[in-house]
């Protein structure tokens, strides 16, 4: 019942639908991208810098190597998804836990993990990733810590307000007047309360963290032996007077996918907050 | 021995303005099988003292007697022994249940944290929602497919899983319809009758307190000021404030309505923040003299059985 409800809310906004589908698209060519694409996409196939069209074994073209764009694109759906994805849930794993921790408890608890969350958000985020990727080494999973660890304050907040508004309604006293723990009161009836609008806030981390990781590659600290999105458009560079579309199919790809997910968190937003729908 | 017995207890909150006392010095007994009606103005403290028995707010000082144990100072694993004898009953249904729980989830917690079998809880689940006369596909529905009426009944349920011996009620018919508050209301005496489990039953609405109470404590800005059993207090109620208070009572039929004598109690409630030095009530007290302004009551035996704390009764 309450499934149904949910899909009826989220397919009424055109947007988040139509965000949705083309996720799913990108998410199915990441899922099949060696069945379409058996073999390595970084080898080189042909001539270099062939545009668009020109060649109908290459219909989006080669870079400057000779490599074949389309087969980048579709590698790299996966290498972008995966790190939008995991980076969100490190940013959601630290925020849910500083938030919830801070809101439960308050008093100095709170204090202390909000001010450490003010802390995060004074030094610019780009400039903290780089620098965490730098001093780390430019591994995926480095990037992707690097770029959970600067979003996860936004997370902390939203969750702390959900806590502080629903750590002292009555169903919470019922289960401390149990002598339920307060680590159980928080994971087994507050946080499925308060999970809707983190949830939101999580998919649009989703869309920031591939930014992220489009401009940590660009500047070329990104992983060498990923061909990510943001990778191809820091490899083109070189090339952008002449052959443009080297940078541009993959920063096309990037603003689609990230378009989408901002869609979708809309989406989410109205179907998991009904109360905020009509405002 | 009696069930509950409070003695001096005290409850204080810090707040911007400075120390809220909202409970200031409670001593109180509650027996076996008997009824307690707790009333007094929004903001006395009643609600505050039933949770500081619940030791959901921490408790200043004094002493609270469970069964003859103290259980002010025990901290939450020492508390599970009392869990089981004491459960409250809330005031907003609509509050008081995890709107992502089921049902029967809910009704189920109390066993589940007391270590009892999956199949022995069910069970158990079952006969609580047939006892407060709920249907038994209840459980697997969520809160927001219930009436208030029937939500109350749930935590009824829930406050009655581990056969506790004293149930705190806090308001629990105020938020509920005239119509839906007898039947839960007589769901609560049914229930009393059968298990034998007390109440303290605090409230505002003085005709609920009536019906159901076999004595009745009146509180006024932390306090308490009259205790007896509820046909004294009724008949012949002592202490101004509780004249005043009954005085203020709707009476359904209109000629012993406009038959009666009224005292209209002039002013507000002072604030809980800087109460009046002596007795908290000389602000508002028709009987007020000097001596109010200076020593503060104590309650003390009136002579028909109740006792008042007034220094002019």
């Amino acid at each position: 019942m309450q499934r149904f409800e949910f899909l009826g809310r989220f397919s009424r906004n055109r947007g988040a639908l139509v965000g949705a589908c083309l996720i799913l698209v990108v998410a199915l060519m990441a899922a099949f991208a060696s069945v379409f694409f058996p073999t390595d996409p970084l080898r080189i196939v042909g001539m270099p810098e062939l545009w668009p069209g020109e060649d109908p074994e290459f219909p989006l073209g080669t870079d400057s190597l000779g490599r074949d764009i389309l087969s980048m694109i579709v590698h790299g759906a996966r290498a972008t998804l995966l790190i939008g994805l995991f980076a969100s849930a490190v940013a959601t794993l630290i925020g849910v836990s500083v938030g919830a921790a801070a809101g439960y408890f308050g008093g100095w608890v709170d204090e202390i993990g909000m001010r450490v969350a003010e802390l995060f958000q004074t030094i610019p985020n780009l400039i903290f990733v780089l620098t965490i990727v730098v001093i780390l080494g430019s591994t995926l999973t480095n990037i992707v810590i690097a770029i959970g660890i600067v979003s996860w304050t936004p997370i902390a907040r939203m969750t702390r307000a959900e806590f502080l508004s629903l750590r002292d309604r009555e169903f919470v006293q019922a289960c401390r007047s149990m002598g339920m723990s307060d680590l159980r009161i928080i994971v087994s009836e507050i946080l499925p309360n308060a999970l809707p609008p983190v949830i939101v806030l999580s998919s649009l981390v989703v869309a920031g963290a591939i930014l992220f990781e489009s401009a940590v590659s660009f500047l070329g600290l990104g992983d060498p032996n990923v061909a990510s999105w943001g990778r191809l458009v820091g490899d083109g560079r070189q090339l952008i007077r002449s052959s443009w579309y080297i940078c541009a199919i993959p920063g096309i790809a990037i603003m689609i996918t990230v378009l989408c997910l901002n869609l979708v968190g809309d989406g989410l937003n109205d179907a998991l907050n009904p109360k905020l729908r009509d405002r | 021995m009696s069930l509950l017995s409070l003695k001096d207890v005290r409850v204080q909150f810090n707040t911007s303005g400075g120390v809220v006392r909202a409970v200031n010095g409670v001593s109180l007994d509650l027996a076996v099988g008997e009824t307690l009606g707790l009333v007094g103005e929004s903001g006395c403290g009643k609600s505050t003292l039933g949770k500081a028995i619940m030791k959901l707010v921490p408790v200043a000082g004094g002493e609270i007697v469970v069964e003859g144990v103290d259980i002010a100072p025990l901290n939450r694993e020492q508390l599970t022994d009392m869990r089981r004898k004491v459960q409250m009953i809330f005031q907003d249904p609509y509050g008081s249940l995890n709107p992502r729980s089921t049902v029967g989830r809910s009704v189920a917690q109390p066993m589940v944290l007391a270590g009892w079998k999956a199949n022995a809880t069910a069970e158990r689940v079952e006969t609580l929602l047939r006892w407060v006369g709920l249907p038994s596909d209840a459980k697997q529905r969520y809160p927001h497919e219930f009436s208030g009426g029937q939500r109350q009944r749930i935590g009824i349920a829930r406050a009655l899983a581990l056969s506790p011996k004293l149930i705190i009620c806090d308001e629990p018919v105020s938020a509920l319809d005239v119509s839906v508050r007898a039947q839960v209301i007589n769901l609560l005496e049914d229930l009393k009758s059968q298990f034998g489990v007390s109440y303290l039953f605090i409230s505002h609405d003085l005709s609920v307190v009536e019906h159901i109470a076999d004595r009745v404590a009146v509180m006024y800005l932390g306090m308490l000021f009259e205790v007896g059993g509820r046909d004294q207090i009724w008949r012949d109620p002592r202490h101004p404030y509780t004249k005043a208070l009954l005085a203020a009572a709707p009476i359904a039929n209109p000629k012993l309505a406009r038959a009666r004598q009224r005292t209209v109690l002039q002013g507000e409630l002072p604030s809980p923040l800087n109460p009046p030095p002596g007795c908290p009530f000389n602000s508002r007290c028709p009987l007020a003299q000097d001596r109010c302004r200076a020593e503060k009551p104590v309650l003390r035996p009136v002579g028909n059985g109740a006792q008042a704390a007034c220094h002019f009764v």
